[in-house]
């Protein structure tokens, strides 16, 4: 007797508990605002902003606002790209591990354009670039291709066709084939920073297996060009 | 009203009882002779795709010169233009409204139509 009554109790009990698992979409009310993180659009006067902002400023003073994610930083040093980069490097929640990987990346990098540098004679030293970041979003810049290929069924038979990619998606391509490369064709023995920044020089350069997976995705694209039609947006 | 009804003598009179014109009746509706709540689904005809003479220029140009992106930089922001132009027009249309062609969706036509049902009976 205690356990169908216990068996139906949890049952009711489940219905009424809200959901405890996390879920993938934003529990926020609709209403409430993203915050701003950067200290310059604080420090403007007021006379200097456009309608739009003074609007802005007067709906965030009754709006709620969302709490600030963890890795949205105001200091100088924090860039969005990197952090993208970091978290997709990063293997089960091992941040600290991904960070410091890209700490050393970048610090590679330095390294070698410092040592191309001091070698190179007088006239040369203002093309070598010496910023690893400027470095990085660069070779990123080099690695996102332009068009991609969808699959779109036709009558039973599933073609490759051309199609313009969104911003995010060929963020999101370059930095995984950069990823993947940097983990697949490497020695056992060579750490990821070392070759992280071999590629990211080599990317920057536009050389590298990055640069020639891209031209491979565009040559495909160019050779089923005849079946851009297929597209309907 | 599903189907008008009239009163009995109307009918005799019309179908020629009364004039040895008796003819078996012209029209029998297998169903009443009212318009329905629904329009059939019709598979709606896709639009053409965007930006194709764009990303034909600039394929033409990548097969110059070697699939380089530096001396085909025109013709790629010529294309990444025509691609935001097609993705704000998109966004900006409203269904709502006529589509390119001219003709609105059976879904949407079916939920007009069940706001304003045709009347069957009156009371």
């Amino acid at each position: 007797m205690a356990a169908p009554s216990a068996a139906g109790l949890g049952r009711r009990l489940r219905a009424w508990l809200p959901r405890i698992m996390p879920v993938r979409w934003s529990r926020y009310n609709p209403s409430y605002l993203e915050p701003e993180v950067k200290k310059e659009s604080y420090q403007k006067p007021l006379e200097e902003l456009t309608e739009e902002e003074r609007e802005q400023m007067e709906l965030k003073a009754v709006r709620p606002i969302k709490a600030a994610p963890p890795t949205l930083s105001s200091s100088v040093f924090s860039d969005p790209m990197i952090s993208k980069f970091t978290n997709m490097m990063m293997k089960s929640g091992n941040k600290v591990l991904a960070r410091s990987l890209m700490s050393q990346t970048l610090e590679a990098i330095k390294r070698k354009q410092l040592e191309k540098y001091h070698k190179a004679p007088e006239n040369e030293k203002e093309t070598i670039e010496c910023n690893p970041y400027v470095i990085f979003h660069q070779a990123l810049k080099n690695c996102q291709p332009i068009i991609g290929l969808s699959n779109i069924t036709r009558g039973g038979k599933t073609y490759q066709v051309p199609v313009p990619l969104t911003d995010n998606r060929k963020r999101f391509l370059a930095m995984k084939w950069l990823i993947t490369e940097c983990r697949e064709n490497k020695h056992r023995r060579t750490l990821m920073p070392e070759k992280l920044s071999q590629e990211l020089l080599l990317a920057f350069n536009n050389e590298g297996p990055v640069i020639k997976r891209k031209h491979v995705l565009h040559k495909m694209a160019e050779a089923n060009r005849a079946y851009a039609h297929f597209r309907w947006w | 009203m599903a189907a008008p009804v009239y009163p009995a003598w109307v009918t005799r009179w019309v179908s020629g009882q009364w004039r040895n014109k008796r003819r078996p009746p012209a029209l029998r509706p297998p169903r009443p002779l009212a318009l329905a709540d629904k329009v059939a689904n019709r598979r709606e005809q896709s639009t053409e795709a965007t930006c194709i003479t764009e990303m034909s220029v600039m394929m033409a140009c990548w097969k110059q010169n070697d699939f380089n992106d530096a001396p085909c930089a025109e013709e790629i922001r010529m294309f990444h233009d025509c691609v935001a132009k097609a993705e704000k027009e998109r966004k900006n249309q409203n269904e709502d409204t006529l589509s390119s062609r001219g003709n609105l969706p059976s879904s949407k036509v079916n939920k007009l139509l069940r706001r304003f049902p045709q009347i069957t009976r009156y009371v």
